[in-house]
């Protein structure tokens, strides 16, 4: 029996000494520090690959690891619960953003120079999504996106359509469009995440901005601040095509570049796919008019990359040091330029046409928040809307809002 | 004689501690943390049964149930009709048994993920294409865009994969039987369909047991067919239990909650196996 005994203790410290060896591994052999970059975005993949060789070959002694796998911010959250945060993350200012500066796992950047060098409003709206709890900077702003209708210019063009600036012009706009034999809106909902930048696009200008914090305390419901943005949701997936629901982002992509649909109600994202698709399709962009007053429609936008340092790491120096190249002016041009984003440095402008359209709402800061960033992350909004244009039951679907909600924030 | 028995124990341990390790340990530190409000990160304290009492107020969960018990029950059906009746044909004597064997086994081989793309892509351009030649109505669609039929293409997805390990373990039952049984059948003139029933079913039933079980299990605890083709869409309408458990408990921040669910589950599937197997092997032959 003793024998045994003795032979089960050395087997687990075998297995220990096997775990413990696994973990470890930060450094590499020839005396490189080890970084890892964790991207939540698939699209920037090329653009950071780049980046990272100028970095690299400016910084012989750093080696940085590039890592942006699929579902991104649950391989995060999983990561998260095994202690085995990356090093530097680039990650989308949303719930999940939120929920990790809480949890006081991120660096904090306050009275860094580095902060200087964004622009003030997207900190704060950083700040908003950790909520008043927590003081500090946990991230810093980096690109920034717009929630906005694409159109294809020489459809637009052509119907003789002007651009819509409020919600019966945009109706209007659709209505021709149909007329025309066109499929006025190409909807890609088989995907479920497809709805949002419809539904942010919607509620941004008809919702009120402190709904979430009133929802929270009990003091509002979807059933009565919601009813019009419901209505207005399945407006536009009246304008939509006869696959709505079963048509994927990857492939509405590729159809919309191909000349299928007027519009296209994506973020700033999808222009860099839909170009690969064909690179001669001309495009334009404007900001969602659900609200029937024009002056009261503004762009939805929000912190697309936000760039956040693990407080554990033991590199912090050296991940500091690409944070603040990536900062830089020139690198962050480089950014926007490539990813057809907009930018959170200082004095960096998004020159492309095609965002003309867009372009007044940064100049006058005629901005506004994505809704659904305020929404608790475990009730799965985005499944909630794909149901409900697909059944299409306004009251039903607003009471699930509702009680889907309520069910979250009180386990 | 006890030289022998501490070689045995040699040969057991390490798989011991494996799996000790890998499975047992997390497991119970999922149960653990059922009883918690930990959110798979952070602070957390004890809040008693409040996650087990919320698991059965909540419709999505018990709406997520009823999809996997459908599911797992028309997948598991078909997979033992038809393995069955492959592995018949692959046992008798037919040209290119072996290479037939081989290809029937390929889909098991394949990672479920890149079979489910695959998958996708038929249901989004082929078969609507198709639909649309032929002016079917219900063809012409991708079905996997429609919540009542999404379920469909899943149970499609999941039964071509798995046919192929459970006809492999009806090849092993199917030669278990003596061939002279078969003889004897033959003498008394007996048709293809007797012998199926009285001889082939009967004798291969030890292995109908185990395959309905093993087939069960694994429907239930459906995932990444699921990932791949739906992601648990339309709306949620094919959300499985187990990609309920990994959104809400990694993407939702409710990780105390979803392991209260998984320990609920966990539960299910054994009472449901135990049930299984014994009302299985009751009319095994002996």
């Amino acid at each position: 029996m003793k024998k045994f005994t003795k032979g089960l203790i050395t087997a687990s410290i075998g297995a220990s000494l096997f775990l413990a060896g696994c973990g470890a591994g930060d450094n590499a052999e020839d005396g490189k520090v080890q970084l890892e970059l964790f991207s939540n975005k698939s699209e920037s993949v090329e653009t950071y690959k780049g980046l990272i060789q100028k970095f690299e070959d400016e910084n012989p002694n750093i080696d940085i690891q590039l890592e942006a796998p699929p579902e991104a911010e649950t391989v995060l959250k999983t990561r998260l619960t095994k202690d085995d945060l990356p090093d530097i993350m680039s990650i989308g200012g949303n719930a999940t953003y939120g929920e990790l500066a809480r949890a006081g796992v991120f660096y904090d950047f306050t009275g860094s120079e580095l902060v200087d060098k964004v622009q003030p409003s997207y900190v704060d709206m950083l700040g908003k999504l950790v909520g008043p709890d927590q003081e500090g900077i946990y991230g810093l702003p980096y690109a920034t996106n717009a929630n906005a209708v694409i159109y294809n210019k020489d459809k637009v063009a052509d119907l003789g359509i002007e651009i819509p600036t409020n919600w019966n012009e945009f109706v209007t706009a659709l209505e021709t469009a149909k007329e025309a034999g066109e499929i006025p809106i190409y909807f890609t909902l088989q995907e479920a995440w497809t709805a949002m930048p419809s539904w942010n696009g919607v509620a941004g200008n008809l919702a009120p901005d402190d709904f979430a914090e009133r929802k929270n305390e009990g003091e509002a419901t979807f059933v009565e601040e919601y009813d019009e943005i419901a209505e207005k949701m399945l407006t536009l997936v009246e304008y939509g095509h006869d696959n709505n629901f079963g048509i994927g982002y990857g492939d509405g992509n590729a159809a919309f570049a191909n000349g299928n649909g007027v519009f296209y109600i994506q973020g700033n994202w999808a222009i860099p796919e839909i170009l690969k698709a064909n690179p001669d399709v001309q495009l334009g962009t404007f900001a969602l008019p659900s609200n029937d007053n024009s002056e009261e429609n503004d762009l939805v936008s929000g912190v697309d990359v936000a760039l956040a340092v693990s407080e554990t790491t033991k590199h912090k120096e050296e991940a500091l040091k690409f944070i603040e190249f990536l900062i830089n002016e020139e690198t962050a041009n480089t950014y926007i330029e490539e990813q057809k984003a907009f930018s959170a440095v200082q004095g960096v402008f998004q020159e492309d046409p095609i965002f003309e359209g867009i372009r007044v709402n940064f100049e006058e800061g005629s901005l506004t928040s994505f809704v659904d960033h305020y929404y608790p992350a475990g009730m799965g909004a985005e499944n909630l809307v794909q149901d409900f244009l697909i059944k299409k039951n306004k009251e039903d679907f607003l009471n699930t809002m509702d009680s889907e909600w309520n069910k979250v924030i009180n386990r | 004689m006890v030289k022998r028995q501490y070689a045995y124990l040699f040969m057991v341990i390490p798989a011991l501690v494996l799996f000790f390790t890998f499975h047992t340990y997390p497991a119970l530190q999922g149960i653990f943390y059922s009883f918690t409000d930990y959110k798979g990160y952070g602070t957390w304290d004890f809040v008693g049964f409040k996650n087990y009492l919320n698991v059965f107020l909540d419709t999505r969960a018990l709406s997520a149930y009823g999809f996997t018990f459908q599911f797992a029950i028309v997948a598991t059906i078909l997979v033992n009709i038809i393995s069955l009746f492959i592995a018949i044909g692959l046992n008798s004597n037919i040209k290119f048994r072996k290479t037939l064997r081989a290809v029937y086994f390929l889909p098991y081989i394949l990672s479920v993920l890149i079979v489910g793309y695959i998958f996708k892509f038929i249901f989004t351009h082929i078969i609507p294409g198709i639909g649309q030649a032929l002016n079917i109505e219900f063809l012409s669609t991708n079905i996997l865009g429609n919540p009542d039929l999404a379920w469909v293409a899943i149970v499609i997805l999941a039964v071509w994969q798995s046919v192929a390990f459970n006809t492999l373990l009806y090849l092993a039952g199917l030669s278990t039987i003596d061939q002279e049984v078969y003889e004897a059948a033959d003498i008394d003139g007996a048709g293809a369909w007797a012998k199926f029933w009285r001889i082939t079913f009967p004798l291969v039933a030890p292995f109908f047991t185990i395959n309905m079980v093993v087939a069960m299990k694994n429907f239930l605890m459906a995932f990444d067919q699921i990932v791949a083709l739906t992601g648990g869409g339309p709306g949620q309408a094919t959300e499985s239990i187990s990609l309920l458990i990994y959104r809400g408990g990694f993407q939702g921040g409710e990780f105390a909650y979803q392991s209260a669910n998984a320990v609920i589950y966990f539960i299910v599937i054994v009472v449901i196996s135990i049930i299984q197997l014994r009302v299985l092997e009751r009319r095994e032959v002996k």
